[in-house]
């Protein structure tokens, strides 16, 4: 297996070969990020296209003095705020929810704060998620802050060490595990709040 | 909750990158600590969700996107006839200090809506992201300014006799130096969009920049 850093070298020098087998190497953990955020398909590819077209576009600025993979997240995550940001000034359906997950109406079970995520005749079958821990999960990393949810992203879907988080994000590796422990904490009051999503239902 | 090293040690035990001698000593923690044990218990059912994740199969989409859409420029000499010395003038790279220093002085602003564009001048809410920019432009402009009359000097010294040909080459180069100033701008405006899109509210740089872009061919 060729390594990153060559892949982007020889991409650099215009191989459209290694920019494509770049791009598939993370395309699965970028759209599946995508997927948390947005919890549907169409914003999913929208967001992981716009992520790698940003990822392209800097690519002569990455150093490889990081991994590849905080590099490309701290792209991605600056996308998915501007996109929420986005969203959330310019709604498309005005059908924002609140932060609130208690004032979450019930029998919209497609909820989430990416207004053109859902129109009125799309309904949780179209979340491209029908597996119900994914459409849970999405639902719930909503109601964290972008901060939190970038902490619980990067340690348990994305599996870095502590210590490359705090490198990444430049803070320590306290403050990394105190947020982490923040949004875990928080992730679980958010679960009492949902009895649905009790382990013990 | 009287334990203190609760955050840390309940961080360490979700660590599934955690050392055998770190996770160790961590288990030996929590096992007579019951602080801990209970917030790890507590914890544990929110860990599980997060791990519950299905992981999805990528759909097909256009994977050369990115190179596609940001092809390197052409240059402008051969994209279009030479151009004749009447307007070279215009596209003295000079200008474009002039449009940035502009942009600076009036403290331009450009809104993109549904509308479509806004062009608006003066202070506004988001002063504070305007001055940040503004120094940036300034020093922008300032190396601009520096460029254009080392550039100016190296022409007249180049070009030192007025014949129509030397023109007519003057104004190439002049093409070439115009083309690598936009492609300049463009990279710069390109990088903020990407990596720090907090200012991009506050486009001064765009807006200097669709002028500028506004007088391509
Ligand atoms: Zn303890």
């Amino acid at each position: 297996m060729e390594p990153d850093n060559e892949l982007i070298a020889n991409a650099l020098n215009g191989s459209l070969h290694a920019w494509e087998t770049l791009v598939r190497r993370y395309e699965g953990r970028v759209y599946n990020y995508s997927l948390r955020l947005t919890g549907n398909r169409d914003d999913a590819l929208d967001l992981m296209q716009d992520v790698f077209l940003g990822v392209y576009r800097n690519l002569s600025r990455f150093r490889g003095e990081s991994q590849f993979i905080s590099w490309l997240f701290r792209i991605a995550h600056n996308k998915a705020v501007d996109l929420a940001r986005r969203r959330h000034a310019n709604p498309v359906k005005g059908q924002a929810l609140p932060e609130d997950p208690d004032a979450w109406p019930e029998s919209q079970s497609s909820g989430s704060q990416w207004p053109g995520s859902q129109t009125s005749d799309s309904g949780p079958q179209e979340l491209a998620m029908a597996i119900e821990s994914n459409v849970a999960i999405h639902r719930l990393l909503q109601a964290l802050s972008p901060e939190q949810r970038l902490i619980l992203e990067l340690k348990v879907f994305q599996g870095m060490t502590f210590d490359e988080i705090a490198m990444m994000q430049e803070i320590s590796a306290n403050t990394a595990k105190t947020r982490f422990y923040a949004a875990l904490k928080k992730l679980r009051a958010l679960m009492e709040g949902h009895h649905e999503l009790s382990p013990n239902r | 909750m009287s334990c203190h090293r609760t955050a840390d040690i309940v961080a360490d035990y979700f660590d599934a990158r955690l050392s055998p001698p770190a996770r160790l000593a961590v288990q030996q923690h929590v096992s007579t600590c019951t602080d801990c044990r209970a917030e790890v218990a507590a914890l544990a059912p929110a860990h599980e969700l997060l791990l519950s994740w299905q992981q999805q199969p990528v759909p097909e989409w256009d994977r050369s996107h990115g190179p596609a859409a940001h092809q390197p420029r052409q240059p402008l000499v051969r994209r279009r006839p030479r151009p004749t010395w009447g307007h070279v003038g215009r596209w003295l790279p000079l200008a474009a200090s002039l449009v940035l220093s502009v942009a600076v002085l009036t403290q331009t602003r450009l809104d993109v809506s549904a509308q479509g564009w806004q062009l608006s001048f003066g202070t506004s809410a988001a002063e504070r992201q305007l001055q940040q920019l503004d120094g940036y432009l300034a020093e922008q402009a300032r190396v601009q300014q520096q460029e254009n009359q080392q550039m100016l000097e190296a022409a007249l010294q180049q070009f030192g006799d007025n014949t129509a040909d030397t023109l007519v080459q003057m104004a190439d180069w002049f093409e070439q130096q115009r083309a690598l100033d936009i492609q300049r701008m463009e990279a710069g405006f390109q990088q903020m969009l990407d990596r720090d899109y907090q200012t991009v509210n506050s486009v001064q740089q765009l807006a200097s920049y669709v002028q500028y872009q506004g007088d391509l061919p």
